[in-house]
């Protein structure tokens, strides 16, 4: 009966799949494309080539696919943000909480991009990597440090994770397939 | 386009695909989800044709197309993939800003298994869309892809690199280890191909190798040597028949370059017996185009040619007869040991071989062979469709030309051409055209011509010819011996024929009653006095006119209406005439001047005419490489195309020296001097990307000359005033005395103003200086931020360059049938001067030098230099007041002092010649 439960399986998707599509930001080294890598199943690599331009990936979770753009955080990139936020599910915001001289550039670029009109309603999360390092800020100080208390006209969540240790990692799927913007 | 491609085209052409549909299109099913991969592939192609027929999309929209088309990465279809790294290449240009961030996904795919079938696609767009901080980043991807075992990836990585070069050469340098081994290695095709497609053997990647490696090293003449070696010798097992090909041509250059010469071209030698046709016939090409081959070793590469000349295959014998043929222009003696191969070729299937090797039959003739091959000519002339006849007719119309002593075999050949029933208008025409071309170049064949003229018109049905063949028996027949032949034959179409050849026979007629014989007179006046009843009124005023001037017995007004001897200019006319009538109203007022318009000798026209001819046949003959052959529609877009240009150069000068004749009459002070006689072209006086950028030409008048400086202020935040150029004659003399300066009171940042200087020419002859000029202004800075112009400015000068009054400028070309009689003619007066210009190495250059600043017509087809060491230069002209030149100049290169010129000028007046060698000697 096993092929015939992957026929039925297989049926189901076809008519019940859904594919969500996610922009991951953030300052260079927060953590994007590790993340990305953590979600698809693949083990942590110290170190990664920065991304250039964006990368992208499918991620499967039972009958939904994500679509993740993992987009380069280097200054040059960070215009380009926008074009590749329009009509996403949701926004994914990292940020590298053991990083303190980064948290001031971290709330104006996404600040700056959450006031677009396109980005109107997307609903975002903001996830502080790295809590596995001792300075690493709490989740409600990242809360407090980029302001997310401001921002009211779209559904915003906070998560503190660690993709090295992969802290949280379920949350933020769980988040991911629950909050869609349809 | 021909009706069938236009209507298939026209969907693709006209509505169907509109910028802006396609752009929303594209916007549209690119950000579908699921992605309909079909669909894409359409659109995309739609926006590839757009990009590709010169469609442009704002930068607004191009990144819109980017951003959507980057969307479409994540699809695994390999179709859609290629097709979009196609369309990121055309779009590269238009988005410049955000191709970048496509880099990691195209870096992804080139990192991935070699056997994608979009992975050199992906290499080709990452070389594109990255810029000169990047290439160091993909430096590992670039070094893996070059060594990969698939050679389209390989070469695909080859081809990348060498368009990167300009931007991140020293990179692409660490990289010649990994190209050296693609030189080299054996690759395939990847295992994943499409299908319906049968990969051949893998040759581009070690040729793709070869080019970049080439551009490595190609500055530094010792490794370019070694690399030579290095895949030359035996054990290189270079395979590739395109890198051999390759090679050969460094080979070539390097050989050309200088040292090393001799094993060079040994080197070549090798490559004649490859086993591959290209590279064999490549390296005969390479040895017979060397600078200065010497017959030895041109002997062994014309051996290999000679084989392949009786080649099976039609590619493999094509080449070689066009290399032969072009190899006939400079050294017909050597490739005259082909010619029993040649000859077969005449009537290969294949009408460009059988063109080239007509044509270069006819180089390679001598005087003894001519009658031999006229009469193989004439052999299958009967087998062959007219517009190759027409080739045909030609080619020996010039050899007609060149071996005046073969005249009567010429001229047997080209009755019995007229005779043979058949035969295009075209055809029939390039016969009587090259009968003329005879009567007037080649002596004492008038009159034989003239009868297989007769002849022909007896039975010719068209009309432009036998009114063409009238005209010149008019023109020709009555200084021939016996005038009165032509008379009946003339008179037999006023009775037989229709009214256009009636008139002509009448003009015809009238020239005979010229002749010095009062009977033919008289029989000339009883025939015209019958055509005065002609049904038509343009024969029968003809006629009335002819007969009014011979009646009135001014023989000389009668010879200047019925055989002038000089007509208008009818290009210059036509300008003139079009000017007129396109020009304001008020110019109505006043008649058309005929007497702007130039009047022409015959002989003028007919030197003309047959340099222009030479000019055609003598060109290299450019023969469409299909089976077609020259078509009459390209011969005849190729004379007419030829002829366009000649007349517009014409034009242009005519234009040119109009427009400096307007401008300088719309300034008062210079108008009083008159026309200008000529003006110079522009000469630079500074360097192009100087702050203040000068450029002068020279404008002579019957009295004065005028000095015109063009001044150019770069300087984006300085005003000029007061420019002026103190231009002071260098050795004093007193001939050219200066009158006034017409300063530029001022000149804003990034503007041109003119500057006139007039000298009058104290005595009334050639008058030669070098002016030293000096740029004077007053400096005013301008305040970035207010745009004001400082009051008080500095006074400054500007050294420019000296601006030289020579010979040249009071000389203009022209052309003359014959150098050595007219050189012979002014043996009394002659100038010599000697020269050195060392700053010249190349005879080339030289000789380019010599003519532009004698700005006199070269002769003979001398500008032509054909050997290395020694040439000699042969020039004609004519002063502004129409005193002729004629100048020989021998000249020697050598590579340590340059070239040595030894010029030797005649003219009708002494003191032209003097000034010709003189300018000459002082160079």
């Amino acid at each position: 009966m096993e092929w015939f439960k992957n026929i039925y399986e297989w049926l189901l998707s076809l008519f019940w799949s859904t594919e969500l599509d996610i922009t991951l930001l953030g300052l260079q080294n927060a953590g994007k494309t590790s993340l990305l890598k953590a979600i698809c199943g693949s083990d942590f690599t110290p170190d990664s080539i920065p991304t250039v331009g964006f990368a992208m990936k499918r991620v499967k979770v039972g009958r939904v696919t994500l679509k993740c753009w993992d987009l380069g955080g280097q200054p040059r990139f960070r215009s380009m943000w926008e074009r590749y936020c329009r009509g996403v599910n949701a926004v994914v915001f990292i940020l590298d909480s053991a990083d303190p001289s980064t948290f001031d550039t971290a709330k104006t670029e996404l600040h700056s991009l959450l006031e677009k009109e396109s980005m109107e309603g997307i609903p975002l999360l903001v996830l502080g990597n790295k809590n596995d390092i001792a300075d690493a800020i709490p989740v409600d100080k990242v809360i407090q440090t980029l302001g997310l208390k401001e921002i009211t006209d779209r559904e915003v969540s906070c998560y503190s994770i660690s993709v090295k240790e992969a802290n949280n990692l379920s949350a933020v799927l769980k988040w991911l397939i629950a909050n869609r913007k349809t | 386009m021909s009706a069938l491609s236009y209507k298939k085209n026209d969907d693709i052409e006209s509505g169907a695909l509109d910028k802006m549909t396609v752009y929303q299109e594209c916007q549209r099913a690119f950000a579908e989800s699921p992605i309909n991969a079909r669909k894409c592939r359409k659109l995309l192609a739609k926006l590839i044709h757009l990009l590709t027929i010169g469609e442009t999309f704002s930068e607004f929209e191009a990144t819109g197309l980017f951003i959507a088309v980057s969307k479409l990465f994540p699809h695994k279809d390999p179709s859609l993939r290629q097709i979009v790294y196609l369309a990121i290449k055309e779009l590269v240009p238009l988005s410049n800003n955000d191709v970048i961030m496509v880099t990691s996904s195209i870096t992804r795919d080139v990192q991935g298994s070699s056997d994608l079938i979009y992975k050199p696609n992906a290499i080709r767009a990452l070389a594109r869309v990255i810029d000169g901080s990047f290439v160091q980043g993909i430096e590992r991807l670039m070094k893996t892809a070059i060594v990969d075992r698939h050679t389209s990836v390989s070469s695909a990585a080859l081809v990348s690199a060498y368009h990167l070069l300009p931007i991140a050469k020293d990179t692409i340098r660490r990289w010649a280890a990994e190209v050296q081994e693609a030189v080299t290695s054996q690759k395939n095709f990847p295992a994943v191909t499409l299908p319906n497609y049968a990969p051949g053997p893998a040759v581009l990647a070690p040729y793709h190798a070869l080019s970049l490696l080439y551009e490595l090293r190609a500055h530094d003449r010792m490794a370019l040597i070694k690399l030579i070696q290095q895949f030359s010798g035996a054990s290189a097992h270079l395979q590739s028949p395109n890198a051999n090909v390759m090679l050969i041509r460094f080979i070539a250059k390097a050989a050309n370059d200088g040292a090393h010469r001799q094993q060079l071209v040994a080197l070549l030698e090798r490559y004649l017996g490859h086993k591959s046709d290209m590279v064999a016939l490549e390296a005969a090409k390479a040895v017979l185009t060397l600078r200065d081959v010497s017959p030895k070793e041109a002997a062994s590469a014309i051996e290999s040619l000679r084989a392949f000349l009786a080649s099976p295959r039609t590619i493999a014998r094509f080449a070689a007869i066009r290399i032969l043929n072009r190899f006939a222009m400079t050294n017909p003696g050597a490739v005259a040991v082909c010619n029993a191969e040649i000859q077969p070729l005449i009537t290969d299937s294949n009408r460009s071989i059988a063109t080239y090797a007509i044509t270069a039959l006819l180089k390679t003739g001598n005087e003894a062979s001519v009658d031999k091959l006229v009469t193989q000519i004439s052999g299958f002339m009967s087998d062959i469709t007219d517009e190759f006849r027409i080739v045909v007719i030609d080619a020996v119309r010039s050899l007609a030309l060149k071996f005046h002593a073969k005249k009567s075999t010429m001229l047997q050949f080209f009755g019995n051409t007229l005779r043979n029933d058949g035969g295009s208008a075209q055809y029939k025409a390039a016969v009587v055209a090259a009968l003329f071309d005879m009567i007037r170049y080649v002596p004492d064949c008038r009159d034989t011509a003239l009868g297989i003229l007769c002849e022909f018109i007896e039975d010719c049905e068209y009309t432009e010819i036998v009114v063409s063949v009238l005209h010149t028996l008019g023109q020709e027949g009555p200084a021939a011996a016996n005038p009165t032949v032509y008379i009946r034959y003339i008179y037999n179409r006023i009775v037989l024929e229709n009214a256009f050849i009636r008139a002509a026979a009448v003009s015809a007629l009238a020239k005979f009653a010229l002749v010095d014989d009062t009977s033919v007179k008289k029989s000339v006046k009883v025939l015209l006095e019958r055509s005065l009843e002609d049904e038509t009124d343009e024969v029968r005023d003809r006629a009335v006119i002819a007969l009014k001037l011979l009646e009135s017995g001014d023989q000389a007004q009668a010879k200047a209406y019925i055989s002038p001897e000089s007509r208008f200019s009818l290009p210059i006319l036509e300008h003139k005439l079009a000017l007129y009538v396109t020009g304001s109203g008020a110019d109505f007022d006043t008649p058309f001047d005929m007497s702007s318009v130039p009047l022409i000798t015959d002989q003028e026209a007919r030197e003309a005419a047959l340099k222009a001819h030479r000019e055609t046949t003598e060109a290299t003959p450019v023969v469409n490489g299909g089976a077609g052959g020259p078509t009459p529609a390209s011969a005849a877009a190729a004379t007419t195309a030829n002829l366009a240009s000649k007349s517009n150069s014409h034009e242009a000068a005519i234009q040119r020296a109009e427009k400096y004749a307007a401008e300088l009459a719309a300034i008062p002070d210079l108008a009083a001097f008159g026309t200008p006689l000529k003006s110079s072209l522009a000469v630079a006086l500074t360097e192009s990307e100087t702050e203040f950028v000068v450029t002068a030409i020279k404008h002579i008048f019957p009295s004065h000359v005028v000095l015109q400086y063009d001044v150019h202020n770069t300087l984006p935040d300085a005003q000029l005033s007061n420019v002026s150029v103190v231009a002071s004659i260098e050795d004093d003399s007193e001939e050219l005395v200066e009158e006034f300066i017409l300063p530029v009171d001022e000149l804003g940042p990034d503007s041109h103003g003119t500057v006139y200087v007039a000298l009058e020419k104290t005595e009334d002859h050639l008058a030669v200086a070098s002016f030293e000029n000096i740029l004077k202004f007053t400096l005013h800075d301008i305040n970035k931020t207010t745009g004001e112009v400082s009051e008080d400015g500095d006074e400054d000068e500007y050294q420019i360059e000296n601006l030289v009054l020579g010979a040249g400028d009071y000389l203009e070309g022209g052309f003359i049938g014959s150098f050595d009689h007219l050189w012979d003619e002014l043996a009394n007066t002659e100038a010599v001067d000697t020269a050195t210009l060392s700053e010249y190495k190349g005879l080339e250059e030289a000789v380019q030098f010599l003519i532009s600043q004698l700005s006199l017509t070269p002769l003979e087809s001398s500008d032509e230099v054909t050997s290395a060491s020694t040439h000699t230069l042969k020039l004609f002209g004519k002063t502004l007041t129409g005193e002729k030149v004629i100048v020989q100049i021998k000249m020697a290169a050598s590579q340590r002092t340059g070239v040595v010129v030894q010029c030797k000028a005649r003219s009708g007046d002494e003191e032209v010649a003097e000034l010709v060698a003189g300018f000459v000697g002082s160079l």
